[in-house]
């Protein structure tokens, strides 16, 4: 006669997408011949942690409960994957067969994967997961040591442990000793960016990248080849200020649900480079693995597509709602996973065929016709996505010497402290994380502070031919981080006619 | 104002023609018999008997008018001087076939009069040959439509250099010479009565300010009042002054297309501007059109039309504009433009500080006018931070000195 059965309950979490769900877990031990099965709509993945838990369970000391084991893992009507169960699994083992005591009126939460001889590694997600548990009450939290970056970047209470010894030992003689995570010190990467004052000769791509930073706008180079353009992106991410606490936490979040442990927690902005044979998948994320796309994985940070003309017109077009709505939506089984892709992307590219259109003289052998359909490449609702255009030219041999003569100090650390200055100046005029190229307001020359007297300063450029309608209220944009970046609480006419000259290229 | 002996002798010649049965067939006459050299000469043949006039083959009807003519000698002296009284208290001015000022257009088209009165700025005359005029004419009581149009193209036209003739009738010609006056550039009005002659009454303010900023001109002498039949011929020299025509807006038997007409024998470019075919009021262009003038649409199109007009005149008439004492002058300014540009080089490079946004804008042309260069290389040569830069390049192209192309700035024509 089969007894009642021992039921321990015991949670942990699993990732799916951004989606993050913490589970209940089940498991009775019933007296019989020995099986073990887990239930849920689970993949191999966890139906495989029979020979991984058993084994660790007796390398541990542990004795393998002889009769049914029942693994039944909550809410059953959701697919779930990944090996962070079998911690859970084998404390809730260990519970149910009564070979550690049950705390009572406590809930247990416990992740990581087992591994034969009974160590516990941490598995991808973890940043996600452990930022859900954290805000769930538990009474005792149990995380891999390997996950100890996941929890500093979460700001989390909970105990690492590095084997299922230690696991176990807390519940007896040991105790709970939960520890407070915190981000504390990270140390920086970022030192082989090229310096703004290499772009020696090349004032208006200095200042384009400068204002690109400062108020998050978007851009678009065009200039002959080696006129320096995938310097500009390096550049652009020099002086980028640090990452915050926040933004660091969803950054890593994103790297870690990739890589899985081996990701740095970084205050560096992420650059991602495209180039032109990238897939759809690759760019938007794969609905399939659910693995982000580059757009998602530049969040915060630079995307950058190099030879952008060169990119099939499918590819472009793919990107020009994340490019409005900074997120990109993945629909998976009815079910949409939205990733914030809250970046500054760069195109880079040649003018036309023959890349000399901007060169000094005229060394462009292409016909106007050829020079009109290469920049037709780029649709208009593209371009619309644009804030700022210029143009590049290689430089001379003058330039050249300058460049390399009067050794100077290196500028982008003070003009990194001034756009991070100008950020926080937008911050508190528009309250939380917005820029001045995305806030979106039913009256946006109250919200920016402009005057009538510059809105029709503005029209009368647009109405010389300057620049489109379309144009318009990116140049307001643009002029109010020119503003900003100035210190100017208000904008001021000169900030229009500078915002001007990076809308030319638009004609 | 006091007028001189050949301008006396131009007066002189209107008088002839203006009271007595001398008509342009005698005056043909007496050049091709060789009585008379110059217009001027009438003035001396005023004195001669009678007699003298037999060793010329001069035909019956010709000799018939001339005697008339010498008989009615008094009549003739007596209007000359009302002429200069009325010019010389209303500040007259007068040209004739002999003067360097003369309109270059007028001399090389035939039938144009020797001598015409002005008031104003006579040094317009030139400009208007040298960087092109346009005339814009139109009905009197025009549709919004059409006067809209012409204000935008007058000043368009006008802040390109181009000078706007016009009739300084009501309308459109008011019109456009208003929107001229507010562009950079000039404006003449032709009036069918003497220059002095304020017609319609209702453009008095606009005629004073013409006069003080523009210049007036007309065939009739001072005093004369415009009578209807002036009319067509004043058109005639409408046309005759520009370089192109511009129709605002023609009914059916308007005046608007003489002009358009003259301006087509001549040679010159017709743009009409297209309009709603159920208005009565613009069946006359739209005729126009249907017989072959050029749809006004864009004023670039005209702009194309009047550089040709220059070029033209440039190769068929060197030597209207070259060799004379404005040439010098200009040289002599031009040198006196370099030497200043090379102090203000100067002063850019040691004191940027110093120099007003006019000298950066001087610079900055100075160095396109070499060759178009892009924003890179012109902030390489001067000491000026890019946003001082980028503003001026923006005020440079929206007052049309400076245009993009490729990346690159360059001057414009004008």
């Amino acid at each position: 006669m089969a007894g009642k059965p021992s039921i321990a309950r015991i949670y942990s979490g699993f990732t799916r997408g951004t989606d993050c769900v913490v589970s209940e877990l089940e498991i009775s031990v019933t007296p019989g011949i020995p099986t073990f099965s887990v239930i849920g709509l689970c993949d191999s993945s966890i139906r495989e942690s029979q020979g991984r838990i058993m084994s660790a369970l007796r390398s541990a000391g542990f004795k393998v409960p002889k009769g049914h084991v029942t693994v039944n893992i909550s809410p059953a009507y959701m697919k779930k994957s990944g090996s962070g169960f079998d911690l859970a699994m084998a404390v809730g083992i260990l519970f149910a067969s009564g070979q550690i005591p049950f705390p009572k009126d406590k809930r247990v939460y416990a992740e990581g994967e087992l591994s034969l001889d009974g160590t516990v590694k941490g598995t991808p997600g973890s940043a996600m997961r452990l930022n859900k548990a954290r805000t769930n009450g538990f009474g005792f939290i149990l995380i891999p040591e390997e996950e100890r970056d996941s929890a500093r970047c979460t700001g989390f209470e909970g105990q690492c442990v590095k084997t299922l010894s230690d696991a176990c030992s807390v519940f007896g003689f040991t105790g709970y000793k939960p520890e407070r995570f915190e981000l504390g010190e990270v140390s920086s990467q970022k030192t082989d960016r090229p310096d703004i004052s290499m772009l020696k000769g090349q004032e208006k791509t200095k200042r384009a990248i400068v204002l690109s930073a400062a108020g998050f706008h978007n851009m678009l180079l065009l200039g002959s080849p080696g006129s320096g353009k995938t310097m500009a992106a390096g550049i652009l991410s020099g002086i980028l200020p640090p990452l915050d606490p926040e933004e660091t936490g969803d950054v890593y979040a994103l790297y870690e649900a990739l890589d899985g442990p081996s990701a740095k927690i970084s205050q560096d902005r992420p650059v991602r480079i495209i180039s032109p044979d990238i897939t759809p998948g690759k760019l938007l994320g794969n609905t399939l693995s659910m693995t982000p796309g580059e757009m998602a994985l530049a969040d915060h940070g630079v995307l950058f597509a190099d030879e952008i003309m060169q990119f099939p017109s499918q590819v472009l077009d793919l990107m020009r709602k994340p490019l409005e709505e900074r997120e990109v939506r993945l629909f998976r089984n009815g079910i949409t996973y939205t990733y914030p892709a809250r970046f500054i992307f760069i195109g880079a590219g040649n003018p036309c065929r023959c890349g000399m259109l901007y060169e000094p003289g005229s060394r462009c052998r292409c016909s106007p016709g050829s020079v009109r359909r290469y920049m037709s490449r780029l649709s208009g609702p593209f371009l619309e996505r644009i804030d700022i255009f210029s143009e590049m030219r290689s430089i001379g041999k003058d330039d050249m010497a300058h460049m390399y003569a009067d050794e100077k100090d290196a500028e982008s650390p003070v003009i990194r402290e001034k756009i991070a200055m100008c950020w926080q100046r937008q911050k508190e005029r528009y309250g939380g994380r917005q820029f001045n190229s995305s806030i979106t307001s039913p009256n946006i020359a109250d919200s920016m502070r402009l005057t009538k007297d510059i809105l029709d300063y503005c029209s009368e450029l647009a109405s010389k031919g300057l620049f489109s309608a379309r144009g318009y209220q990116k140049t307001l944009r643009l002029a109010r981080t020119i503003a900003d970046y100035e210190g100017r609480d208000d904008v001021i006419r000169q900030d229009v006619s500078e915002a001007a000259m990076f809308r030319a290229h638009e004609m | 104002m006091d007028y001189t002996d050949d301008e006396m002798k131009d007066f002189y010649y209107t008088a002839v023609r203006m009271n007595t049965g001398i008509d342009y067939k005698v005056m043909r006459e007496m050049y091709d018999t060789g009585l008379i050299k110059s217009h001027r000469d009438l003035y001396d043949l005023a004195g001669v008997p009678e007699s003298r006039l037999n060793g010329y083959a001069l035909s019956d009807r010709g000799k018939g008018k001339i005697v008339e003519w010498l008989e009615a000698e008094d009549k003739v002296e007596k209007a000359c001087e009302r002429y200069m009284q009325t010019g010389a208290q209303n500040g007259i001015f007068v040209l004739s076939v002999e003067s360097r000022e003369y309109p270059d257009n007028f001399r090389m088209l035939g039938g144009m009069p020797k001598v015409i009165y002005g008031k104003g700025r006579k040094e317009l005359l030139k400009r208007a040959s040298k960087y092109g005029s346009v005339a814009v004419v139109g009905s009197r009581n025009a549709s919004s439509y059409a006067l809209y149009a012409t204000e935008s193209f007058a000043r368009d036209l006008s802040c390109k250099g181009i000078t706007i003739v016009s009739g300084m009738a009501l309308g459109v010609d008011g019109k456009a010479h208003q929107a001229a006056l507010e562009g950079k550039g000039s404006t003449i009005a032709i009036l069918a009565g003497g220059p002095d002659n304020i017609y319609p009454s209702e453009n008095r303010e606009l005629y004073r300010q013409i006069a003080a900023k523009g210049l007036i001109l007309s065939e009739m002498p001072p005093g004369q009042q415009p009578l209807r039949q002036y009319f067509p011929s004043r058109n005639r020299l409408i046309a005759g002054l520009s370089d192109c025509t511009l129709v605002m807006e023609a009914g059916d038997k308007s005046g608007t297309l003489h002009t358009a007409s003259y301006a087509a024998v001549q040679g010159k470019e017709v743009f009409v501007l297209p309009n709603n075919i159920y208005c009565e009021n613009a069946k006359g262009g739209l005729k126009l059109l249907e017989d072959g003038c050029n749809v006004l649409y864009t004023a670039d199109n005209v702009i194309d039309s009047v550089s040709q007009a220059i070029l033209c005149r440039k190769m068929e008439y060197p030597e209207l504009s070259e060799g004379d004492d404005e040439q010098e002058a200009q040289s002599e300014g031009r040198a006196a433009e370099k030497e200043k540009l090379a102090m203000l080089r100067l002063k850019a490079d040691r004191s940027p500080d110093e120099v007003t946004e006019d000298e950066w804008k001087a610079l900055i042309e100075d160095r396109l006018s070499v060759k178009p260069l892009d924003i890179d290389s012109l902030s390489g040569f001067f000491a000026l931070p890019f946003y001082r830069l980028s503003e001026l390049l923006i005020a440079l192209q929206m007052s049309g000195r400076v245009v993009l192309e490729n990346g690159k700035y360059a001057l414009t024509f004008f």
